[in-house]
């Protein structure tokens, strides 16, 4: 069944907002920001695409926000985005489903929990930090904030969390237990998940990205949400519509793409994922826009909110890899476009939209 | 500083009550629902305060309860058991 | 919303403190025997201990290095699984050239809280990365699809102790819309330091044997496991044995508190209206209820009010007493066990319950107890107000 995308809500690297995104697109690249981290050697800086969230006390008083991490700040600021951005912040919302795809979690809320013991013992741990470590913690404030009393559904599959967590969403709405679904894609920077990561890649770290160059580690951490407010097709698409959601393996049983089939790919310069893309593409027109937001997981729900700001604008925004001294090329409104994720193992995730 | 003051302020610190003031918490100002609007959550973050700040055990919330209701009978109940 | 196709189930697996198989799990349901004691494979510094129930035995998968190579919630994932496809007949090689998904519940297996790493990290000794690879190999889903070489969806639901309910309902809406023809699903959970230091400081476990529905329950005890069914769709199933249905399932958000059940019980009763909608059923054809009843006071006074309100005069029991609240794990070996005893035609006596809470409008069964019927359900609440909701019946329909 498809679905039609009604709105979108963005925090990211980029800024904060659907302009945000496409000013971002229109320049190709984004710069990190400098994240320094201080050692007993010295402090260490890199860069990083952070998500700000300053927007959010717009929406949402101060006081509500205490108990609230970061990552579920990204997560509510995304949402309050996407309902702004469909004209439904005073919509009713019995009918509204709730659907978080993340790769993580909120990893330093994580961290904060194992914080109170390691550093108090175990009779001062802090019962609000594990409550807000509990991977569905973020939808559930998204729920208590908008009274969303439908279904509510977090799903974490690593890099093919987002596309996973669409396919659930598509049968709620084919179902009838929901009208619309809130459906987000959230991930967030850590300490820790940087120190692994340079414990992995090394200089990789440093950027800059160069997705489209599968021989080399190129990634640099990111962050953010990004929401959808999905509906079914029978309504008419603000945007653009979800024709089908795949998953599969492409080493069990290798994924065919239909030739010339436009993608935008989740490559976002790691090298293990690289190696998929470059045994599957052959003359496929792609781009990929990792040096906009970064490399996280949840990345998808991103490769998937520039997807449907191309077909609405009728343009294709050059990636990073991109000649950006010319304007952008139109999109025929017949043209389709497909988001492609693959996995270290070889699991891919295809999400094809269309006007 | 007296065990209410400290209170007040590992209160406002630890749960993160940035907009209140320690002033504005009065000794018998009822700490969950109306008054300073704490919840459930919130005692149980308050046993584990008590415990960090004042190493002070609360066993259960049949003991928490009668002690978590103002900063006066918290306060109280600490000081017994330091004595 | 309307009705929805049942999809049958051809396959049971599980494993937990009750038994390490379903064979030896009912077994000790039906001796009315539980074995909770102090964790015996992590160590606090806690001035109690609570009782907790882990496997009884070793188990053993066929693979090299077991211990190593995934994550624990992940082998009990995979054993779960094992057992649930030769229930219902399938040989791994049977299942290349079909599109199997793999959609499970868990809490544990998919959070990074490696606390032995972090401690070393924070202290400045750079740890090595070998637990973060294993953590990034064994997302349980992708290791029942790696092992089996499946093609085809993978989901971790992450609705905290709802998420095995909610995986069965995901799974058998996978099948009715063409995405797969099989599905394994279910839940796991691994008994963790983290989440014994987590549910201790919400002051909901009970020092003691926890007591579902009883006056004087204190809390939960935590457990470990996994509880998977093979899911397939009608079409393709075709002369196979078929154990049951799932008939019908719902799901909605209280909307209200991060940790406590909305008192109200309005996101349980609307989850349970889905289940009946979409299943066709009506309350007075359900033979039993297979309760969340977790012994805390908060979850077991809201889910009596409801089963009273709703389901008035219909046998319920806890399992929890057997096999402890295996989170992720509890929706997935609650609905095995709903379903073996449907077969079974008998219910175990709600282990740990003997003084009625006058608070509290029903009791459950407080013996082993002779049921009739087809059809029964199943349900979770969860942290983060969700509130899931099986419909399940037995053999032909």
């Amino acid at each position: 069944m498809r679905m039609a995308i009604q709105g979108i809500g963005l925090c990211g690297g980029f800024g904060q907002g659907i302009e945000a995104l496409r000013t971002a697109l229109q320049a190709g690249r984004v710069e990190p920001q400098e994240v320094c981290i201080e050692h007993q050697g010295g402090p260490e800086h890199f860069p990083a695409y952070r998500a700000v969230v300053d927007q959010l006390t717009e929406f949402i008083p101060k006081r509500a926000l205490r108990r609230i991490d970061h990552f579920s700040k990204m997560t509510l600021l995304g949402a309050c985005l996407a309902l702004k951005d469909a004209d439904l912040l005073e919509a009713d919302r019995s009918r509204t489903g709730v659907v978080i795809a993340t790769g993580y979690g909120a990893l330093k809320t994580t961290f904060d929990f194992l914080d109170s013991y390691l550093d108090f013992g175990y009779s001062c741990s802090s019962p609000t930090h594990f409550s807000n470590s509990v991977h569905n913690a973020a939808a559930a404030h998204v729920s208590m904030q908008f009274k969303a009393t439908a279904p509510s559904l977090t799903v974490t599959q690593f890099e093919m969390s987002v596309a996973s967590a669409l396919l659930s969403a598509q049968q709620w709405l084919a179902e009838g237990r929901v009208d619309q679904v809130l459906f987000g894609a959230i991930d967030e920077y850590s300490e820790v998940l940087h120190y692994c990561r340079q414990q992995f890649f090394a200089e990789g770290e440093q950027g800059p990205v160069q997705p489209l160059d599968f021989t080399i580690q190129s990634a640099v951490v990111g962050e953010g949400a990004s929401f959808l407010v999905l509906t079914r097709a029978d309504q008419t698409a603000a945007y653009a519509c979800i024709d089908k959601v795949r998953l599969g393996n492409h080493q069990v049983r290798p994924l065919e793409l239909v030739p010339d089939e436009r993608l935008i790919i989740g490559a976002d310069g790691h090298k293990e994922c690289g190696r998929w893309y470059a045994s599957l593409l052959k003359d496929h027109p792609v781009t990929a826009y990792a040096a906009v937001y970064g490399s996280f997981p949840a990345a998808v729900g991103f490769d998937l909110a520039v997807a449907a700001l191309m077909l609405r604008d009728r343009k294709l925004y050059l990636d990073s890899e991109g000649d950006h001294s010319s304007p952008p090329v139109d999109l025929s409104p017949a043209e389709k476009l497909s988001c492609l994720k693959f996995g270290p193992g070889g699991d891919y995730g295809l999400i094809q939209l269309s006007t | 500083m007296s065990v209410k003051e400290k209170l007040k302020r590992v209160l406002i610190e630890d749960l993160n009550l940035e907009d209140v003031e320690p002033d504005e918490i009065t000794d018998d100002m009822a700490l969950f629902g109306e008054g300073l609007g704490l919840d459930s959550l919130d005692a149980v973050e308050l046993v584990v305060i008590v415990q960090k700040h004042f190493g002070v055990e609360i066993k259960d919330m049949e003991e928490g309860r009668p002690a978590l209701q103002t900063i006066s009978t918290l306060a109280k109940f600490i000081e017994d058991r330091l004595a | 919303m309307g009705r929805i196709l049942p999809i049958a189930i051809t396959g049971l697996g599980c494993l937990s403190g009750a038994g390490m198989n379903l064979r030896e799990s009912l077994e000790n349901l039906f001796l009315n025997q539980r074995n909770p004691r102090p964790p015996q494979r992590f160590s606090t510094d806690h001035p109690v201990s609570y009782p907790v129930l882990e496997l009884r035995d070793e188990f053993e998968l066929p693979l090299d290095q077991q211990e190593t190579v995934y994550a624990r919630t992940s082998q009990l994932a995979l054993a779960a699984a094992l057992e649930a496809l030769h229930d219902a007949g399938w040989e791994a090689k049977d299942l290349r050239g079909k599109r199997v998904g793999v959609c499970l519940g868990t809490t544990v297996g998919c959070a990074l809280n490696c606390d032995d790493f972090y401690r070393a990290y924070k202290e400045g000794k750079n740890p090595g990365m070998a637990v973060i690879e294993r953590f990034l190999r064994s997302n349980p889903a992708t290791v029942i699809a790696r092992q089996l070489e499946l093609d085809g969806p993978t989901q971790i639901v992450v609705n905290a102790c709802s998420s095995g309910t909610d995986a069965i309902g995901i799974g058998a809406s996978w099948l009715r819309a063409g995405a797969c023809d099989i599905v394994i699903a279910g839940g796991a959970d691994e008994l963790a330091r983290v989440t014994y230091a987590g549910f201790s400081s919400l002051m909901i476990t009970d020092t003691e044997p926890c007591k579902p529905f009883d006056v004087n329950r204190k809390g939960l005890n935590l457990g470990e496991g996994a509880g998977l069914l093979v899911l397939e769709h009608k079409d393709v199933c075709q002369n196979k044995r078929v154990r049951g249905y799932v008939l019908g399932y719902g799901s909605a958000c209280d909307a209200y508190h991060l940790t406590a059940p909305r008192p109200d019980g309005a996101g349980l009763k609307q989850a349970m209206n889905e289940a009946f909608a979409t299943s066709g059923v009506k309350a007075e054809q359900i033979s039993f209820v297979n309760a969340h009843g977790t012994g805390t006071p908060d979850n077991d006074r809201v889910e009596s009010r409801v089963l009273h309100e709703i389901l008035p005069g219909v046998p319920f029991v806890s399992t929890k007493g057997y096999t402890g609240h295996t989170l992720g794990a509890a929706g997935g070996i609650e609905a095995v066990f709903t379903l073996a005893c449907l077969q079974r035609g008998e219910l175990p006596a709600n282990i740990g319950f003997s003084d009625p809470d006058p608070e509290l409008p029903t009791t459950p069964v407080t013996e082993n107890t002779r049921i009739e019927g087809d059809l029964a359900l199943s349900e979770s609440l969860a942290f983060g107000g969700n509130n899931a909701v099986l419909i399940l019946a037995k053999g032909e329909i």
